[in-house]
């Protein structure tokens, strides 16, 4: 499997005006650029009390599972989910093999005006990741800055308990 | 895979925990957002996705932030996968994009048949999925070790581990191991991921 490309900072700051604008016009509250593994990538809007870390594993994995779905249905052109809500509704689009786009907006927005301007910005967004890609095709990361000596106790246990070894007594 | 984000200097990894049904990997997951020392707001809510009897349907979800490396803020995202047979695509999609895997196996005798089929299942899934267990960092824990009637250590190892991983002794429930195993794994990813980025001198 390919790896995402590494995102530099005019990277971002692109899909970051590409949200920005398709926020504006289909009057979007949040959108999201999540990778098809469940990470977010970036996003605009007010996220307000969104979780947007748990709302990117979850979308993506329920868009999956319905792609799966649509597969077992002989439905080759699934590329979106929609869910109808009373407050909010979200919205799950297809941007490439590696990415999705999520729009949460009012339920009063009509669905129709994001996906028509849903489908210039994933054009917008894939097209991105693709210079990216090209710029370093063969290079997903560079860590080099990190220190393994650094990481030995990444988690540590909360204090107390392990002097307690760790069990909740009665 | 991991995901660098030099806007924000963010990582953000993957790391599943596998293996046979009721084996303990929602149990450790319970255990990591229970007692992890993290600074506010640094640890997510624990996401668990279970049918009414409490077996995972889909997967349970743990996103946690680690300390910052050189600038680095470093974010792991820890998923487990239904150990039920019958949820195989489920565990397909969520193995999409790992970077880590952890093998919970259950020590128990009578499961043996289970952790190996598991093992299997788990190779079998990473194919499906155009990827190696030999390019991924797993970690194997042998777990419920304080039952009575648990294999030999050097039986499990037998049966399992032919890749001379490391393995934690271990009892989810009591919280004992479960550190140690994240750190391990956390420790394995960090390595590949700057032996992939840094020239290799002989």
């Amino acid at each position: 499997m390919a790896t995402l490309p590494q995102l530099t900072e005019e990277d971002i700051q692109k899909l970051d005006e590409t949200l920005q604008e398709f926020n504006t016009s289909a009057d979007a509250s949040v959108s999201l650029i999540i990778d098809k593994g469940g990470f977010l990538i970036t996003h605009h809007g007010d996220a307000g009390e969104f979780d947007l870390t748990t709302i990117a594993a979850l979308a993506s994995g329920a868009f999956m599972a319905n792609q799966t779905i649509a597969g077992l249905v002989n439905e080759p052109t699934f590329n979106s989910t929609y869910q109808q809500g009373e407050k909010f509704s979200l919205f799950a689009i297809n941007v490439d093999d590696h990415c999705l786009l999520v729009v949460i907006f009012k339920s009063e927005t009509g669905v129709g005006v994001v996906k028509y301007y849903a489908a210039t910005a994933i054009k917008r967004i894939a097209r991105q990741l693709k210079i990216a890609k090209k710029r370093a095709p063969d290079e997903g990361l560079d860590l080099s800055m990190l220190n393994v000596a650094d990481t030995q106790y990444f988690f540590r246990k909360k204090e107390k308990e392990k002097e307690s070894g760790g069990k909740k007594r009665p | 895979m991991a995901i660098i984000n030099q806007a924000t200097r963010e990582l953000q990894v993957k790391i599943v925990y596998y293996g046979p049904a009721m084996g303990g990997k929602t149990t450790n997951l319970v255990q990591v957002h229970d007692h992890v020392q993290t600074a506010a707001g640094n640890k997510g809510k624990l996401v668990s996705l279970a049918t009414s009897s409490d077996r995972t349907l889909f997967f349970d979800f743990l996103p946690i932030e680690a300390m910052t490396i050189r600038g680095f803020k470093t974010k792991f995202q820890l998923y487990t996968v239904p150990g039920q047979v019958i949820y195989n695509t489920t565990r397909q999609l969520v193995l999409r994009g790992v970077d880590g895997i952890v093998f919970v196996a259950d020590s128990q005798f009578e499961k043996m048949a289970e952790n190996v089929e598991s093992f299997q299942n788990l190779t079998d899934n990473l194919q499906s999925l155009k990827l190696n267990l030999q390019d991924i960092p797993y970690v194997l824990q042998y777990n419920k070790r304080d039952l009575p009637n648990v294999a030999p250590m050097e039986y499990m190892e037998f049966l399992l581990n032919n890749r001379e991983v490391q393995v934690p002794s271990f009892t989810a429930h009591r919280c004992e191991g479960v550190f140690e195993t994240l750190n391990m794994i956390t420790r394995l990813l960090l390595h590949k991921f700057i032996n992939q980025s840094v020239p290799q001198y002989a």
